[in-house]
């Protein structure tokens, strides 16, 4: 508990066991189902303490707080703008589509509401996060250039995720100290780019051995090619898909908490691209063998592995840290947990 | 010190709640408060406002105080006995996400309450709604159907005017149950691929195709047939079948749907086949009603019925493609059908004993 100085790497650590959450996940399932999915709100509750409090940093764990019902109300409100949508799409097209616009123009003012929601309830050290983002900055960051992406033919895209992250992260808080975040525009074009290249270099290669093998002329030599190297190029496309999913996905978080300070600290990620596609493809082979048994143990494995690549290069003492205001009036604790009754998970 | 302070002391973190700054302390009870020790002195926190959270796994358990303030403690054991001393009772949660024995009740509790829910409490539910769904959206429903089935799969009849006005007619002049709520048009269309048949739409518009008229000489079979789809109507079938698939696809994608929407879209077809059949017995002991009701033998249906199979297992021999057979099953005439001889001895006892 002593503070020290200087510098030092702690790494996250998650101290979750398969069997243990297994037995936690089941009666969740159970619970869940027996009351039409309402006891989902209480289970999503458990889940996430199980989660946090498994996670530790610097010999103390996280924890959530959130309100099983304030997250119910969340789902009522979710699941009714799902049947909304969907029901006004099968009733009238037109009617679908000015249901779509304006669900579209209050999803950035919820999305927000619910990034409020999930920093506000999760603490550390006895500390609340916090987030401090306004509803102007969420409709920059969930609308405008999600749109201008789109516009764009989607070369704005890695602007617009950029965006999305800068939005989340700049705005947090710990205590009183804000995040900040310094992933430049630049890394995400080049994510977005080798990611490409990738997939890129797939398709040529599939191409090529369609030339290859193909025999005859035009649409007959598709046709030859594909009946007899049509399960190679199949295999050659899919592994291309999966390896770029998961390199997206590591170098993505690499990129993200690597560039992210809180305070006087850095984080640091070091996500290996081929265990996180290699932790994927075992998980999905268990969970399809034992008909879902085996969700929880996946669970379990891929959040340990994303954990524990990471952590925090720690500049001094991790004990400096103070609450924000919200935190000292404790009195109307109440008040507060009223003004973020809302949780919205998209 | 009090006598009942108890021996029993566990080692915990605490945090103020106002800085992150953590102190080792030992904890332990004294009474009615929380005793909580350090080398600098020591905290009283009455029991009334501390709460304890409940055991997570092997997670540090918290005991918060409501003004700010919290201990996380580690020793898992050292709190349960501490715990125990105070007279404090476990939540039955707690032994349950616990032990291994009620996993496994919880499983099979969950295939149990699945199977249960799939066979009983969906198809009640959906009568339920579909009973209530107003006549507009019915009457949206059926417009669109017929549309897209314009549009992909049917073709204008080439049965003469007169020849539909007269079945339309014989159709208007059947007396409906008394319970019938539908308005009801015939429209005629004709579907060489897909064999003899009738359909009903939601809204009570019913397809007759040509192929199913020229199936037979006896208008009372034709008659019979469409009493079977006004079963369909009046019992909301389509709607209900509706409702039914989509509780399941949404239930399979909140499953499965981490692992790939294509496990999920499978199994949602497959299982919607035990449904048609118990429709089909609605439908049909519906139209026995209707059909005792105008003086018309149940037996039309069961004779219409065995052609109807006929045809459609003519066509599948007359068809060599080795695909003929599977596609019928995917087009689910074969799976959702009951086996006819099985319908056929309901409708008409008589005939089966001949």
């Amino acid at each position: 508990m002593q503070g020290q100085s200087g510098r030092q790497n702690q790494s996250f650590e998650f101290t979750g066991r398969g069997w243990e959450y297994f037995r936690i996940w089941i009666v969740n399932v159970l619970l869940t189902i027996l009351t039409l999915g309402v006891y989902s709100a209480w289970a999503k509750v458990r889940r996430l303490q199980y989660f946090y409090r498994n996670t530790r940093l610097a010999d103390a764990s996280f924890d959530y707080h959130g309100a099983p019902k304030a997250i119910l109300k969340g789902r009522i409100i979710a699941f009714a703008l799902l049947i909304a949508y969907n029901g006004a799409f099968q009733f009238n097209p037109k009617l679908g589509l000015v249901v779509g616009l304006l669900l579209a123009l209050v999803m950035p003012w919820l999305l927000m509401r619910s990034l409020r929601f999930k920093l506000y309830n999760s603490s550390y050290r006895g500390l609340r996060f916090g987030f401090a983002g306004k509803a102007r900055g969420a409709y920059g960051a969930f609308l405008k250039y999600p749109i201008l992406a789109g516009l764009s033919a989607y070369l704005l895209a890695p602007l617009a995720h950029q965006r999305i992250k800068q939005y989340q992260f700049d705005n947090s808080r710990f205590g009183s100290t804000a995040f900040r975040f310094s992933a430049a525009v630049k890394g995400f074009y080049l994510l977005y780019l080798s990611a490409l290249a990738v997939l890129a270099g797939a398709v040529l290669l599939a191409i090529t051995l369609a030339l290859m093998t193909g025999v005859g002329e035009g649409i007959q030599r598709l046709v030859t090619a594909f009946m007899t190297a049509g399960p190679t190029i199949m295999l050659i496309l899919v592994a291309a898909v999966l390896a770029v999913s998961a390199l997206f996905s590591a170098y993505m978080q690499n990129l993200v908490w690597g560039n992210t300070e809180l305070g006087e600290h850095r984080f640091f990620s070091y996500v290996s691209a081929r265990r996180l596609l290699w932790i994927r493809i075992t998980n999905f082979v268990g969970v399809v063998m034992t008909l879902g048994l085996y969700i929880p143990f996946a669970t379990i494995r891929m959040l340990r592995f994303r954990l524990e690549s990471m952590g925090v290069v720690v500049h001094g003492d991790l004990s400096d840290f103070v609450s924000g205001e919200q935190q000292q009036a404790t009195a109307s604790g109440e008040e507060t947990a009223e003004m973020f009754d809302v949780d919205i998970s998209f | 010190m009090s006598t009942s302070h108890s021996d029993i002391q566990v080692s915990a973190a605490y945090y103020d709640g106002r800085t992150a700054a953590g102190k080792l302390v030992t904890l332990s009870i004294n009474g009615e408060e929380w005793l909580l020790r350090s080398g600098a002195g020591e905290l009283r926190w009455p029991m009334s406002d501390v709460s304890v959270s409940e055991r997570l796994g092997n997670t540090p358990r918290l005991l918060r105080h409501a003004a700010g303030g919290h201990c996380e403690i580690g020793d898992q054991a050292g709190l349960d006995r501490l715990l125990a001393r105070a007279g404090r009772r476990r939540h039955w949660l707690e032994g349950v996400q616990h032990s291994l024995i009620w996993a496994l009740a919880a499983l099979v509790l969950i295939v149990v309450a699945i199977a249960g829910g799939y066979r009983y409490v969906l198809p009640w539910g959906a009568e339920i709604v579909a009973m209530r769904v107003p006549e507009v959206v019915l009457q949206k429903m059926g417009d669109s159907t017929l549309q897209t089935l314009d549009r992909f799969a049917l073709k204008p009849s080439t049965l003469g005017a007169v020849r539909q006005q007269e079945l339309s007619d014989a159709f208007a002049r059947l007396q409906p149950l008394a319970d019938a709520r539908s308005r009801y048009h015939i429209v005629f269309r004709s579907a060489p691929g897909a064999g003899a048949n009738a359909f009903a739409l939601p809204d009570g518009t019913i397809v007759m195709l040509d192929e199913l008229v020229e199936l037979t000489k006896d208008d009372n079979e034709i008659l019979s047939v469409l009493a079977h789809e006004r079963g369909h109507v009046e019992r909301r079938h389509a709607m209900r079948m509706v409702l039914q698939s989509s509780v399941v696809g949404l239930v399979l994608a909140w499953y499965v749907g981490d692992v790939s929407g294509l496990l999920a879209t499978a199994p949602t077809i497959i299982m919607q086949a035990k449904y048609s059949r118990d429709m089909e017995r609605e439908a049909d002991e519906y139209a026995e009603r209707t059909m005792q009701l105008n003086g018309l033998s149940p037996c039309l249906l069961a004779n219409i019925l065995e052609k109807l199979e006929a045809s459609h297992l003519a066509r599948l021999r007359g068809n060599p493609s080795a695909n003929a057979e599977k596609e019928s099953e995917a087009l689910g005439y074969l799976s959702s059908h009951p086996a006819t001889h099985e319908r056929s001895d309901l409708l008409c006892p008589a005939k089966s004993s001949q």
